[in-house]
């Protein structure tokens, strides 16, 4: 069977791998804006084709998949999926792994998203308020009390997320003006024509966790969590990422997530599943993720949407299912997930990002580097190698000014991060490599945090009043 | 002793210096007499502001920079300008010219410095400096606000005035340098922890966790012991606030002896035991703590301090108690006897001011006019402490460094 895969990052190595794996002997075809030396291998081994071109234009894709003629398509980011490349597979009669360009709206627009969730009553929403102009964006944020989170109102690539706890008095007016001068870098992230630029909502804490579920439109099934780790910097410090790292399991949980609580979260998803379909008239086929936080408003949390597979969360998940998921995706695209089953590997797993210095603040600065890896090495110390934002340049290993690669380890929290930093020693690179040393190290203390919010929202839920909060400041009323 | 604060901000929208200055207020137990901040505009000049006042008088309306570093201290002048930046240092440099190049060589000036010592520096670039003494004698984390600031500290307790999260103890012997790409941490030499036990009983404020321990458990724990080993039949148990708060509450507990808030305060909670003035010393304790009568008249009480230096602000605690009708006094220290002075910054005097050097416990109680008076055994100390990587320097004359 042949596969079109599009993307090029390493959640799209990782679907590469799983379909190369594959049983069913598929042939792996791929288009890519660049060489991703991983996927590449895969096309190889398996007897494809490279293509090399815009991933997010319908015109290119409709011409690879007329000269591939592919049995099903997978779409691996987000970006092709708002351009309606699912679609386009779709108008050309082959299945397709990835939503349709309306219901891939649950990610691209952050206001429409929130807008569901209050129409349909889903559980874990916050409080929000949409601004069309910079302006009032300000203004609202210097006259409005309590601790909010300012976002572009739409998908980003996970930029320009300004979260301010506004806990100490002494020092609101510093860090409300920290934030009225970052809302013109926030707004000009999401510039849709008679769409909301920014959002501002109700800020939460808490230890956050994804959960996919993979969805013909009929059959849904959840994947194992993860975490993914947001702070460019070791120990989560400093600024915002598209996740450095991530870790899943052991079993289908987190350590400090429960089973009811994933329960709650998986409802929430096939809640959410349901509203796209009732606002759009579409079923949903691919993925859907809810990037959660456990908080102690409503317990699960929806803090954003994917309508894709998490990166690096995928990396983490992926590895750990023994059952065949190249077949699984093959299920999913086809309508026939009913079929699939998931069986797991126990075991944790933990994900490192690497990326060259410059990342994540100035890409031009992170942008073509070299790297220098020794896979046989790395292999050998137990990790799997994904490739990322980095291109096969002749022989050589090219930086694209994101996060470069992705190594992934299995085995207890401790043994897999040892096993990493072992790993990491066999890249090297002409400039600094940045990526975290506490992956996976912090688990403890997360379960410590977890275990606090639990006491608050299990008392919200006896008394009847989960979800239910509200700010007020003399000069901005309640809101 | 002293407080060092380092904040930057990742985008330079934000001015750090108010965060400076309440962060330094979180660190003035450490120190109040003198304090300064650095900071950092986006033109890369360094501004600097020290005055002999405490954090909280601190006049910072004019500075306004994404980064910058704070000093709460006693004795120096901190921030100290140096070339290409400046530095704030907890503990004692001889010859601070050195510090000169620590901005250029961070880790050849380390090897240089034969004094363990925390600092903190600003470079004109944009990196924060910062490094904690390889005994681990001072103590120094980091933390984080957001996606926003990186924050470097003596204590967690500067961050949880500003809202940021503690992260982690910089491990002894640790430098890290953060700037706007990357924060970067090197073991440059190999960790032999002796970790000052005056934080433990005295220094480190209640709500902070240093040296691997939360700093309230611990001393809740040291009155549990002392209870252990000095049973004491008494009415009432009274801590002098509020540095020996949780030794009382430790010690009622275990003996099922009540708890009682002994004295309130009159004026700001500064720290006596830093005042060097010995007559401010005396004012200070009187007009700080005043006692409660109907807390202490015709009752047993158990008086517990946290440690003893002369003796004489606590002679005057017991005179006012027994006036308001205190039946018996008993002493209990929640740290070992002091005998020797500390060269390495924290302000235990020399031999000849410390009563214990100097008397037995018979004499020490008759001066004090108390019943009797103990001290929490070492042994005790390590007991609860769970392990011996301790520098007990001014309580057994033997030094690490």
């Amino acid at each position: 069977m042949k596969v079109l895969l599009v993307g090029d990052g390493a959640r799209e190595n990782v679907l590469a791998h799983s379909l190369e794996k594959s049983t069913k002997g598929y042939k792996v075809y791929a288009l890519s804006t660049y060489i991703n030396p991983g996927i590449n291998s895969v096309v190889k081994t398996t007897g494809g084709e490279y293509f090399i071109g815009n991933i997010n234009s319908p015109e290119i894709v409709k011409e690879v998949i007329k000269k591939v003629n592919p049995d099903f398509g997978v779409v691996g980011p987000e970006d092709p999926l708002f351009r309606g490349i699912a679609d386009v597979f779709r108008q050309e009669g082959i299945p397709v792994f990835g939503a349709n360009k309306k219901c891939a709206r649950i990610e691209e627009s952050k206001a429409w998203a929130r807008e569901l969730m209050w129409k349909y009553s889903i559980p874990g929403r916050l409080r929000y308020k949409v601004f069309y102009t910079i302006e009032h964006a300000a203004k609202f944020i210097l006259e409005y009390g309590g601790s909010v989170a300012v976002k572009p109102a739409g998908q980003a690539g996970g930029k320009g997320v300004k979260v301010i706890a506004d806990l100490e008095a002494y020092l609101t007016q510093d860090k409300r003006e920290a934030l009225t001068k970052s809302v013109n870098d926030i707004g000009s992230l999401y510039n849709k024509e008679g769409e909301p630029r920014i959002i501002i909502e109700e800020k939460v804490d808490g230890p956050e966790y994804t959960l996919h579920v993979l969805t013909d439109g009929k059959t849904t099934i959840p994947l194992p969590l993860a975490q993914d780790y947001k702070n460019a910097y070791q120990d989560g410090i400093g600024p915002e990422t598209g996740g450095m790292g991530s870790i899943s399991g052991p079993t289908e949980l987190l350590p400090f997530i429960n089973s009811e609580e994933y329960q709650t979260t998986y409802d929430i998803v096939k809640r959410t599943i349901d509203a796209i379909y009732k606002e759009t008239g579409e079923n949903y086929v691919g993925v859907i993720a809810g990037q959660m936080m456990l908080t102690e408003l409503w317990g699960p949390t929806v803090i954003e949407y994917y309508s894709r597979l998490g990166d690096p969360e995928a990396s983490a998940i992926i590895p750990r299912i023994e059952s065949d998921f190249g077949e699984i995706i093959e299920f999913t695209a086809t309508g026939h997930l009913s079929k699939a089953r998931i069986k797991l590997n126990d075991q944790p797993s933990i994900v490192k990002a690497i990326a060259t210095l410059g990342y994540p603040i100035s890409k031009q600065m992170a942008s073509g580097r070299k790297i220098v890896l020794d896979l046989d090495k790395m292999k050998e110390h137990g990790c799997m190698v994904f490739f990322g934002s980095v291109a096969l340049e002749g022989m050589q290993l090219i930086t694209k000014g994101s996060r470069a690669l992705e190594i992934v380890a299995i085995g207890d929290f401790r043994e897999a991060s040892e096993n990493l930093d072992k790993c990491i020693q066999y890249v090297n690179s002409d400039t600094k490599l940045i990526y975290r040393t506490d992956i996976g190290r912090t688990v403890e203390y997360q379960i410590e945090k977890a275990e606090i919010i639990r006491y608050s929202y299990k008392n919200r839920e006896k008394r009847g009043i989960l979800g239910v909060s509200a700010d007020w400041s003399p000069n901005g009323g309640l809101w | 002793m002293a407080g060092i604060l380092g904040i930057l901000a990742f985008d330079d929208v934000w001015n750090v210096s108010r965060f400076l200055y309440y962060g330094l207020i979180g660190l003035q137990h450490r120190g109040y007499s003198r304090s300064g901040i650095a900071i950092l505009n986006k033109q890369r000049n360094i501004f600097t502001k020290l005055e002999n006042v405490a954090p909280e008088d601190l006049e910072i309306k004019d500075l306004n920079g994404w980064a910058g570093i704070g000093y709460a201290g006693i004795r120096n002048s901190y921030p100290m300008t140096v070339d290409n930046g400046a530095i704030v240092v907890d503990g004692i440099i001889d010859d601070t010219n050195i510090l000169n190049q620590v901005i250029k060589e961070p880790e050849k000036i380390i090897d240089e410095i034969k004094k363990p010592i925390s600092f903190i520096a600003i470079s004109k670039e944009g990196q924060l400096i910062a490094y904690r003494d390889e005994l681990g004698l001072k103590p120094l984390s980091i933390g984080g606000f957001g996606f926003d600031l990186a924050v470097i500290s003596s204590e967690p307790t500067s961050m949880l005035v500003i809202g940021a999260e503690f992260k982690r103890e910089i491990n002894p012997g640790e430098l890290v340098i953060v700037d706007k790409y990357h924060i970067e941490s090197k073991q440059i030499r190999m960790p032999r922890k002796s970790y000052c036990t005056i934080e433990y009983v005295y220094q480190a404020r209640i709500d902070s966790m240093v040296n691997e321990k939360d700093i309230y458990d611990l001393r809740v724990k040291i009155g549990e012991e002392l209870a252990l080993e000095y049973p004491i039949k008494a009415d009432s148990v009274i801590g002098v606030p509020e540095t020996a708060l949780p030794f009382a509450i430790g010690y009622s507990r275990k003996l099922n002896i009540p708890l009682d808030l002994g004295f309130t305060r009159t004026g700001s909670p500064i720290r006596t035991m830093l005042s060097s003035d010995a007559f401010l010393k005396v004012v200070g304790v009187q007009l700080k703590l005043n006692p409660i009568k109907s807390a202490v008249k015709g009752k047993r009480i158990i008086l517990i301090d946290d440690s003893m230096v002369t003796g004489t602000t606590l002679k005057n605690t017991i005179f006012n108690l027994r006036k308001l009708g205190a039946k018996e006094l008993h002493v209990l220290i929640g740290s070992p006897k002091l005998i020797s002075q500390c060269p390495y910054g924290v302000e235990v005097p020399e031999e000849k001011e410390l009563i214990s050097a100097n008397l037995d416990d018979e004499k020490i109680a008759r001066v004090l006019g108390a019943d009797s008076i103990h001290w929490l055994s070492l042994e005790g100390l390590f007991r609860v402490i769970g392990h011996r990587n301790l520098c007990l320097g001014c309580m057994t004359k033997k030094y690490p460094w």
